[in-house]
Order: C-alpha cells, then sequence, then structure tokens
C-alpha cells in the first residue's frame, strides 16, 4: 500500500505547483482573497499553536494582530526603515508583547483567560486610539507598499509571491516546531499539567513561550497584512476579529496544521462564494457554520482524518480532549 | 456634587441588574449543561423585537406582552438546545461554543433582515421623571428595573431552594450521573434550564431595551455580561448578581469620572486585575485539579 504512504507528499506536491502557476490562470481579486487566506492561515498556525497544542484559550489575537500592523507601519512612516526590517521588528516586538502577556494569565485558565484576553483586545483597541500622535487614531493610517530588496511590492502578483513563500515557511516550521520537543511538551501541558510537570515540563516556561510563538506569528500576519491592505482602520481590530481567529482554529480543528488551513480557507472563501446573497449573507454563512460543526463535531481537518481512516484505513482515528485546558 | 454621583450609582445599578440577569443565563446553563452559550445576548435581542412587535404592531396590554415575551424567549432557547448543542453534546466544549457564535450569527441577520439595521423605540411603562429621597435622585425607571431584576432573582432562588424541579436542577449540575441514577431526566432538565434561561434573557431585553436602544446589534451586551459572570466567578450564582451589578456602577462612574473611550475599557482593565489576584473571580471556587 505504498500509494497511501506517499499521498500525502504527492498533493501537498500538487497544490504547490497549482498555488505556483495561479497568478498565469487568475485575476487580481482572487489573487487578493488568496493573499488574505495566507494572512490568516499565519494567524490561525499561530493561535493553534497556543489554543490547540499548548491549550490555552486565546481571545486576544485581534490585539497582537493589530499591535504587529501598527508596528510596521509606525516604524515605517516614521522611521523609515527598509520593509524587511519592519516586519521582523513588528513579529519580534508582539513575540515580546505576548511573552509578557502570558506571564499574568499563568494563573488564568479556560474561560476566565478567553476572559482576560478579550479584555486585552479591547484595551489594545482604545491605545490605538488614544496614542494618536503615532497611529493617527480613528482617521486610520496609511502604509506605503513594502519593497523587499529594491523590488516595490505593489502589485496583486508580487504581494501573491510574497505572502506565498513567508506563508509556506512559517508553516514548514510549524511543522518542525509541533513535532519537536517543543510541540510535544504543548500537549503534554494540555492533556494534563500536573502530568506534565512532573515529567519534567517546565509549565510557567512553555506556556510563556506558547503566548510568544503565537503572537509571532499573529504580529508578522499583521505586520504583511498592514503593508498588502495599505491602509489600517482601528476599528478592524475588534473581538470580533478575535472571534473570527477563533472560529478559524476550531471549525478548523484543534491540534492540526492542516486544520488551520482549511479553517481558513471556510472563513474566507465562504463570504466570497455567498457575496451574491445580499441581505441574505450573513445569515447563510451561520446556517453553514451550524451545519458544518454540527457534522463535524471535531473541525475540518478531524472529519478528513476520521473518513480517511474508516474509508481508506489511513493514519489512524483522531483522538481529541473534550476540554482545551483545564 | 453627591446628588449626581448617587444617581450614577443608582442608574449604573440599574444597568448592573439586567447584565446581572444576563449572566444568571449563563451561569445557569453552565453549571448544569457545561456549556458556555454565547447566543446568551440574542436571547436579549429577540425578546426586545417579540414584545415590540406585539406592543406597537399588534397593541396588546404591557403586562401581557411581558408575559408572552418570556414565554416565546423561553420556547426559544429550548429549540436552540435541542436543534444547536444536544446533537453535539459529546463534542469538545469549545465546538459547542462555535455552533452557539453560528445561531447568534443566524438569530442577529434574521432581526437584521426583518426589523432593519435602524435603531426602534421600545416603550416602557416606568417614567423617565427624577424621583428624589433625601440627596439620592433617581427616575423611576432606574427603580422598576432594580427592582423587576430583584423579584426575578428572589423567585428564582425560592424555585431552586423549594420546588422539586428546583432540587433536581441542583442535583445535576452538582453530578449528573449521581442525579440520574436518582431517576432524574437529565434531559428535561437540560431543556428546562436553556428555558429559563433564555426567559430571564427574554426579562433582561425588555428592560434594558428602553434604556440603551433596540435594534439587531443589542445582542452585544452578552459581551458585559459575560465579563460580568467571570468578575464574580463564573459558576456562581451569587457570583453573577453581584459582578454584574458591579460592572454596571462602575462603567456608569468611570463614564462620570473619565471620557467616553477610557469608559468602555476601564471595566475590561479593572477586571484583568481583579483576575490576576483572584484566577476564579470574585466568588469562585479554585478548580478542583484532576490528576
Amino acid at each position: 500500500m505504498a500509494w497511501r504512504r506517499r499521498l500525502g507528499g504527492v498533493t501537498l506536491a500538487v497544490i504547490g505547483v497549482l498555488l505556483l502557476l495561479l497568478p498565469g490562470a487568475a485575476d487580481n481579486y482572487v489573487l487578493y482573497v488568496m493573499t488574505r487566506l495566507f494572512v490568516y492561515v499565519l494567524v490561525a498556525l499561530g493561535l493553534n499553536l497556543l489554543t490547540g497544542y499548548a491549550g490555552q484559550v486565546s481571545l486576544g489575537h485581534a490585539a497582537f494582530f493589530a499591535i504587529g500592523a501598527y508596528t510596521a507601519a509606525v516604524l515605517a512612516e516614521r522611521w523609515h526603515w527598509p520593509a524587511p526590517l519592519c516586519l521582523l521588528a513588528a513579529a519580534l516586538f508582539t513575540a515580546l508583547v505576548g511573552y509578557l502577556l502570558g506571564l499574568p494569565c499563568l494563573r488564568l485558565s479556560g474561560l476566565y483567560l478567553a476572559m482576560a484576553t478579550l479584555g486585552f483586545t479591547l484595551i489594545v483597541q482604545e491605545m490605538l486610539l488614544q496614542l494618536a500622535v503615532l497611529t493617527h487614531g480613528s482617521e486610520g493610517m496609511k502604509v506605503a507598499p513594502a519593497s523587499v530588496l529594491g523590488l516595490s511590492i505593489n502589485t496583486d502578483v508580487r504581494k501573491y509571491y510574497l505572502l506565498l513563500v513567508v506563508t509556506a515557511a512559517m508553516l514548514a516550521f510549524a511543522r518542525n516546531l509541533v513535532r519537536g520537543r517543543l510541540g510535544r511538551a504543548f500537549l503534554a501541558i494540555r492533556d494534563n499539567e500536573r502530568a506534565a510537570a512532573a515529567m519534567g515540563v517546565n509549565l510557567a516556561q512553555y506556556k510563556t513561550i506558547a503566548f510568544a510563538l503565537s503572537a509571532l506569528y499573529t504580529g508578522l500576519a499583521g505586520a504583511l497584512s498592514a503593508f498588502i491592505v495599505g491602509f489600517l482602520d482601528p476599528q478592524e481590530f475588534s473581538f470580533f476579529l478575535s472571534i473570527q481567529f477563533i472560529t478559524i482554529v476550531i471549525l478548523g480543528g484543534v491540534a492540526s496544521l492542516l486544520g488551520s488551513v482549511l479553517g481558513a480557507c471556510f472563513l474566507i472563501f465562504l463570504p466570497e462564494l455567498l457575496a451574491g446573497l445580499d441581505v441574505w449573507q450573513a445569515l447563510v454563512y451561520g446556517l453553514i457554520m451550524v451545519v458544518t460543526i454540527l457534522f463535524m463535531p471535531f473541525g475540518l481537518s478531524g472529519a478528513l482524518r476520521r473518513y480517511a481512516f474508516r474509508w481508506f484505513g489511513m493514519g489512524a482515528e483522531p483522538i481529541i480532549p473534550r476540554r482545551l485546558g483545564h | 456634587m453627591t446628588e449626581i454621583l448617587s444617581s450614577q450609582v443608582v442608574s449604573g445599578l440599574a444597568t448592573g441588574c439586567v447584565y446581572a440577569l444576563i449572566a444568571l443565563g449563563f451561569v445557569l446553563i453552565f453549571k448544569a449543561t457545561d456549556v458556555v452559550n454565547f447566543a446568551q445576548g440574542e436571547f436579549v435581542m429577540v425578546s426586545g423585537f417579540i414584545s415590540y412587535t406585539l406592543l406597537i404592531g399588534l397593541g396588546i396590554h404591557y403586562g401581557l406582552v411581558l408575559l408572552a415575551t418570556i414565554v416565546l424567549s423561553g420556547v426559544m432557547g429550548v429549540v436552540l438546545e435541542r436543534v444547536v448543542v444536544r446533537p453535539i453534546m459529546d463534542a469538545p466544549i469549545f465546538s459547542i461554543v462555535i455552533a452557539t457564535i453560528g445561531a447568534s450569527i443566524v438569530l442577529r441577520s434574521s432581526a437584521g433582515i426583518l426589523y432593519g439595521y435602524d435603531v426602534l423605540p421600545l416603550p416602557t411603562i416606568f417614567s423617565k421623571d427624577p424621583i428624589r429621597v433625601g440627596f439620592v435622585q433617581f427616575t423611576a425607571m432606574d427603580a422598576g428595573v432594580i427592582g423587576f431584576s430583584l423579584v426575578i432573582m428572589v423567585a428564582l432562588y425560592l424555585f431552586f431552594k423549594l420546588t422539586r424541579t428546583g432540587t433536581a436542577m441542583r442535583a445535576t449540575a452538582q453530578s449528573q450521573t449521581a442525579a440520574r441514577l436518582m431517576g432524574v431526566s437529565v434531559t428535561r432538565i437540560f431543556s428546562l434550564t436553556w428555558a429559563i434561561s433564555a426567559a430571564i434573557g427574554g426579562v433582561a431585553g425588555v428592560l434594558i431595551a428602553p434604556i440603551i436602544y433596540l435594534d439587531p446589534n443589542l445582542g452585544f451586551i452578552g459581551v458585559k455580561a459575560f465579563a460580568g459572570a467571570i468578575l464574580g466567578g463564573f459558576g456562581s450564582i451569587p457570583g453573577a448578581i453581584v459582578g454584574g451589578m458591579l460592572l454596571g456602577v462602575i462603567e456608569n462612574l468611570s463614564g462620570y469620572f473619565f471620557n467616553a473611550g477610557i469608559k468602555q475599557v476601564s471595566t475590561y482593565i479593572l477586571l484583568i486585575l481583579v483576575l490576576v489576584i483572584r484566577p476564579a473571580g470574585l466568588f469562585g471556587a479554585a478548580p478542583i485539579r484532576k490528576v
């Protein structure tokens, strides 16, 4: 049954080639939607590391996204830093904020953690409005196109390729992380904190690392999104965005990188497909969301893995814990 | 100075009572079924529209409208539990939460399609004229909202304490297995819990809609009530009541002392501080960590 083992690799290669060739076949709008998809995939990867793997529920990722976006935009506008440096600085700064937020959150879990991080989102959004000296407050902020190695990223095709490369690299990085020491420590913490601690996992250290890593991904996504969209509106970074992010992770499938990608596809493509429905769009979207969860309570990737096992005998029946965290 | 301040406290207490009612709905469902219902705020919004339709559209008497709204809201809670939550009771908790978020999107957009997104005026029987007692100044509406909320809370307390069904509900919250062994129909208790939570949300809707506004986004008041429940300690009924009231008063006072932007976030800053000191809220018991 060699084909079964190779199926995953072949599928990945085919998708990779298709994505590389897409700009030849698609119009600019499709490319723009794909670029947004990549941004959401990055966020979902980061949030899944924290929520899916380490079991720490966060509704604070809209804030991380905003911090990444505004850091890059302010550095580029005020101090004229080159774009790659802006991206790097934004990702690292957001990681630092994530680490610092992780410290008080060490004592919290489950719903309390969700509420505290939700509060963080609302506070950061208000700060964007109050710190008008840097952020231009409610007027929003223009961001000039990035230029990488002398090449201005100002067309949809170039933006698409930039995001494709970064997302693929970060996906590979996340895959290595979750398969290594760190990923196993995260899963151990999620499944049973005491057992993990008894096995020598330093809870405080790994939880704050999870926060920092998750914030790094989300900050990078925010910074990239700032350069792509070219305009930052503080209204966008509301708690809705945080809810959207967590929806991607749960609908896609917790503790699954494939799930993050599938969830992001669901959330980005579905509204595009329903765009013709006018006022009915939100209603149909909500209905599809409910029905999807009813039929696939373990998310899209959970369903995929379950049926791959039941019908084709591939992989193993997925086991997903009922509770995230404690 | 004291007059303004005291009237701020009383009107904050009135909004806080409504937060407390909604928070009670969250906590009741969570205690009985382990589910966090993110459509709780939508019960408030939908019942607001139900009573608007009955009052303005059909011209029914206010008392009857209140009764009908409570009943219809309860029915909505039962239907939501049957259709959206019960089929996936074995799924991870967060899948159920996402299902209720999906349901709230459906309810909100349905209300938007039916009634549009303009703010509608919902009449109330309470007047907004100021009343003075000593140096405390408040409106009849504030007093009415506070009084009505307290009546509901006491009625609930008596129901849980004195009736057979109430005892069965408390038993289910403690241990579903033990309750089932004692002959309690746990599924019926689940339905009843959702009905009661939604009905309380319905009362909250009738009370709050005349004070703030009535439009499809009224449901977002659920976020504040959720914050109140967390502040008090999620899973604690006194916690939900005190947390909700505290939130209303703090919000109003910070609106008096600071600008509107700070008013919105002050409660969350306080909430985070409280959680850092008491990770399970004011009244919440520290979670028992099973090995």
